[in-house]
Order: structure tokens, then C-alpha cells, then sequence
């Protein structure tokens, strides 16, 4: 089992103030500040919640997807994974298209499309995000 | 209301098991992490995870939904502290799952008393996307308390 653990404080209204992701359990990052306006607006340098959660869901699917071709026996020299969130203000967040390119010696594109597709469906972030309307995933070799 | 798109770029060299990842936020640029899966399932050993992103942006995401609720109730936050906490646990047949987020939040909001700030956490939970997302397959746990006298 694994716990992961984050913190962030908000001062003043939503508009006009502003919040810090102040540390994670890890101390990997922190602190990153967020805005509402950077949130839903220009990013001007700050992350939010769904650039957040595009980066979980490419750490996630990469990891998958190297499992996956290292079980069919070609692991992969270098996978490069973009995860792009669509959030819609009062809907919610309504896709995540994951896009990758994998090096990955003694495999055909068919199989490595069929992999990152079923790497896409099983990853743990795919599974606790399976509310989201849309998950596509484009997959090629380089 | 229009789109709004965020994206992350990973790229990821060698076996899952002993390879390693470095993530970056592509449209802000505020970070760039290494992973690995040794700290994603044992000890983090200063780098971040899957799980750990998820957890800042459900903190994140709900402590500007929780501000928004309190503001609407005519008593906007002074300050709040939230906790977030994802799980991931191994579920029999499944493999591993995320199962739980666990919130914990603390505010100063004057005006407010117990009850409306609990209603206020209520009604943040069921207005933060990334809550109602989750929900679908994982349990969400909101601990929300006000705190009395100054910041």
C-alpha cells in the first residue's frame, strides 16, 4: 500500500487571491503556486490541478506501457508520453489524450499500438479516472 | 464557457522495473521530476509519483471549490490549509488501484460557524471536478474544521 500526500493553503477569495502547493510527502516539489486565473486563463508560469493530473496520467501510462512491452519481451530503450487534460468549467474535465512515441527494438507498430491500448486501459490513474468521458491514446513508433 | 487545456510531457527510458522517467508540466513549465518505480510503490526517496500529482490537484482542486462555496455563503475565506492523501492498494484480481483520497481541511473564515463551514466542505466536494471524478471508483473522505480566533 502506498500513501502520497500533498499540501496546499488558499488565501483570500477565489478571484483576487491566490494558493501554494506547499510540499509533498515526498519533497519532490513545492511550493508551486496557483491561481484561479492561471487555472482557467494564461498559465503565466503556474501549474493547476489538471496540469497536475496530466502529469500523473503520463507517469502512469509510461510505466504501464513499459511493463507491458518488457512482458511481451522488448522492453523499451525510451518512451516520450504526452497527456493533455480538456477541462470545461461546469462540466468538469471532459478528456485526457495521452499521445506516445516509443524506441522499442524487435517490435512491429501493430503490436506497440495494441500495447499502449492496453496499457491504457489498466494504469491505476486510467482506473480512478474513468469518469472522464473521452481517454484516447496515439500511439506510434519513433 | 471556453476549453481550458493543460498538458505534461514524460519521457521514460528502459524497463519499468529498473528505468526511470523524468515528468514536466508542458504548458506552465513550474516543474520538471524525475520517477521511478521503486519510489512510486516503496520509499519516495525525494522523487514524486502518479499518486502524489493526483493528491496535489485534488488539494488544489478542492481548496479553490471550498473557497468559492464560502464566498458564496457571504463569509470568504481568510486562509485555508488542505491535506490531501491518495492511496494506492493492491486489489485482489484487479492489481494495484487507486482507493482512497482523503481530504482534510482547516480555515479561518470569519462569519462562519461549524455547521456552515461543513456545509460549505459538503457542497466543495460535490463541486470540485476532480472529486466527483474519482468517486467513480475510488472513496473520498472530507475532514473539515474551522479554526477559531486570528490568523
Amino acid at each position: 500500500m502506498a500513501d502520497r500526500t500533498a499540501n496546499v493553503t488558499w488565501i483570500g477569495a477565489l478571484l483576487d487571491g491566490g494558493g501554494t502547493i506547499e510540499s509533498v510527502g515526498s519533497d519532490a516539489f513545492g511550493p508551486l503556486e496557483v491561481t484561479w486565473a492561471s487555472r482557467a486563463e494564461e498559465p503565466d508560469g503556474r501549474t493547476s490541478p489538471e496540469e497536475l493530473i496530466a502529469a500523473a496520467h503520463a507517469a502512469c501510462f509510461s510505466m504501464a506501457l513499459s511493463h507491458e512491452l518488457a512482458q511481451a519481451g522488448s522492453p523499451p530503450e525510451r518512451l516520450e508520453t504526452a497527456a493533455t487534460v480538456t477541462f470545461v468549467p461546469g462540466t468538469g474535465i471532459t478528456k485526457v489524450a495521452l499521445s506516445v512515441r516509443g524506441s522499442v527494438p524487435g517490435m512491429n507498430e501493430a503490436a506497440f499500438v495494441e500495447k499502449a491500448e492496453g496499457a491504457k486501459e489498466g494504469c491505476p490513474v486510467s482506473m480512478a479516472l474513468t469518469g472522464v468521458a473521452e481517454i484516447t491514446v496515439d500511439a506510434a513508433l519513433a | 464557457m471556453p476549453r481550458i487545456v493543460r498538458e505534461a510531457d514524460l519521457v521514460w527510458e528502459g524497463t519499468v522495473a529498473r528505468g526511470s522517467g523524468v515528468v514536466a508540466a508542458a504548458t506552465s513549465k513550474a516543474f520538471e521530476l524525475p520517477i521511478s518505480l521503486a519510489s512510486r510503490v516503496g520509499d519516495p526517496e525525494g522523487k514524486t509519483s502518479p499518486e502524489e500529482l493526483l493528491a496535489a490537484a485534488h488539494a488544489t482542486c478542492f481548496v479553490t471549490s471550498l473557497g468559492s462555496e464560502l464566498a458564496r455563503a457571504g463569509t470568504p475565506p481568510e486562509r485555508l490549509e488542505v491535506r490531501c492523501t491518495i492511496t494506492m492498494d493492491e486489489v485482489e484480481g484487479l492489481g494495484h488501484r487507486i482507493v482512497s483520497s482523503a481530504i482534510t481541511a482547516r480555515g479561518l473564515a470569519p462569519g462562519a460557524d461549524a455547521t456552515s463551514f461543513a456545509h460549505a466542505a459538503e457542497a466543495a466536494d460535490a463541486g470540485c471536478p476532480f472529486s466527483s471524478l474519482i468517486k467513480a471508483s475510488a472513496t473520498v473522505t472530507i475532514d473539515a474544521n474551522l479554526e477559531e480566533g486570528d490568523v
